[in-house]
């Protein structure tokens, strides 16, 4: 019993993560806002489509901005609130926008206090016949975004495209985590290898590799299915992906560089060799080379880390128990090839 | 041997089968609907399945080496 706990221990964090990774609810998000196009002068009805959004409760404390930058905003005139996920804006829409340009973007702002501030980012575009820089950042003062609300709940952040998917940071995220912590420790044992020519240390390499590259190639799949479905494609060709498809190349190389060898000697300690080498590219290969060009995925060149913005307090507590629960699955795992390599090689010798 | 091991290669397809048509015959629609909660489902679904097979073949060693064990007796 003394040595299981880490496995208890695994299990119940998996449990934990399993649990409050999906039941937890979004926060209030708009998903929808139409007409997409506003006209510069003129009143217009916006039709607005919300998600887990309480419309209708304290509907009289329903407030509605566009806005752009820190300090222009424009409220709506009325606010009429259809059910709970649609809401009717109608903004007086000022002659002049506070731009130099014919078109702009606007960020669509709700706020109620039942679900707090939610965002629609470049959500309208208006369009206005002339240009007047000066009277548009006067008229677009007039209505300042003052005191909003936050929900009180414990929730996930709401993020356009993402949408229920950001729990996927809780089981394709840890999966590459993990495999990191569990490689390290391959890379431990080989070193060890070389150092001490013990059997054992070559066989724990082989098994920690083993699960590595499982939990390496689960990664990419489940990347791949939550690719299909945010970018469109289940391989984009892009770089993190491309990079993370040859070092998941270069380990399962170790494991045809084992079969080829008679000698258990030899076998283990070009094998323990070319691990380190797997590893010293593995590092490029999945988070520098990626950082230096443009990726469509978070935390690479071009785009920001996930952790920065989207990555709150909230998902912290599931995001960490998450990478060390996947960690102790696969070293339990790893533990179980290890098991079955020691046996194979009692026989052997018998 | 050889057997054994395109055995190990037809289950292997045989459980991916309709997992992967499963996948790629959903029309985005439904993937998409209820806030894209299904492509959650989809990526827990494969890791369980990984797991899975992993499993199998892991079971198929131990088999192997349970007869070594048997014939030596």
């Amino acid at each position: 019993m003394k040595n299981y706990w880490w496995k208890f221990l695994g299990v119940l964090l998996l449990i934990y993560t399993f649990v409050f990774g999906l039941l937890t609810p979004l926060k209030t998000g708009i998903t929808a806002a139409s007409p997409y196009s506003l006209q510069a002068g003129q009143t217009q009805v916006v039709t607005v489509q919300g998600y887990n959004s309480f419309f209708t409760k304290e509907k009289e404390k329903l407030r509605a901005w566009l806005k752009t930058g820190s300090e222009f905003a424009l409220a709506a005139s009325q606010i009429e609130a259809v059910d709970d996920r649609t809401v009717k804006l109608t903004f007086h829409v000022p002659a002049h926008l506070p731009t130099d340009s014919k078109v702009k973007d606007f960020t669509l702002l709700i706020d109620s206090p039942a679900d707090g501030a939610s965002i629609l980012p470049g959500g309208l575009s208006i369009k206005q016949d002339s240009v007047n820089e000066a009277a548009g950042k006067a008229l677009w003062t007039a209505s300042p975004i003052s005191q909003l609300h936050e929900k009180e709940a414990i929730t996930f952040p709401f993020r356009n495209i993402l949408g229920e998917t950001i729990r996927n940071t809780y089981y394709h995220v840890p999966m590459w985590m993990a495999m990191f912590i569990i490689l390290i420790g391959a890379v431990v044992f080989s070193i060890k290898y070389l150092i001490n020519p013990d059997a054992d240390y070559d066989r724990k390499a082989m098994a920690l590799t083993n699960v590595g590259l499982l939990l390496g190639i689960l990664g990419l799949i489940t990347g791949a299915i939550w690719a299909k479905n945010t970018w469109g494609k289940y391989w984009s060709w892009d770089v993190k992906q491309n990079m993370t498809a040859i070092a998941l190349l270069i380990y399962s190389a170790y494991f045809v560089l084992r079969a080829s060898f008679e000698d258990p000697e030899k076998k283990a300690r070009i094998s323990a060799v070319f691990n380190i080498f797997a590893f010293a590219s593995i590092v490029p290969l999945i988070y520098i080379i990626p950082k230096l060009t443009d990726s469509l995925h978070p935390g690479a060149g071009g785009n920001i880390a996930f952790g920065s913005q989207d990555l709150d307090n909230t998902m912290r507590m599931i995001f960490y128990p998450a990478i060390i629960g996947w960690a102790l699955l696969g070293l339990w795992i790893g533990e179980v090839i290890l098991r079955t390599a020691r046996i194979r090689e009692r026989i052997l010798d018998a | 041997m050889l057997i054994a091991k395109k055995k190990a290669l037809s289950t292997l397809s045989l459980l991916l089968l309709p997992f992967t048509l499963l996948l790629a015959q959903q029309d985005t629609d439904f993937m998409r609907s209820m806030g894209k909660m299904y492509v959650v489902v989809a990526v827990i679904l494969a890791i369980f399945i990984g797991i899975i097979i992993y499993l199998i073949r892991l079971d198929r060693k131990l088999t192997k080496l349970e007869d070594q064990i048997k014939n030596h007796e």
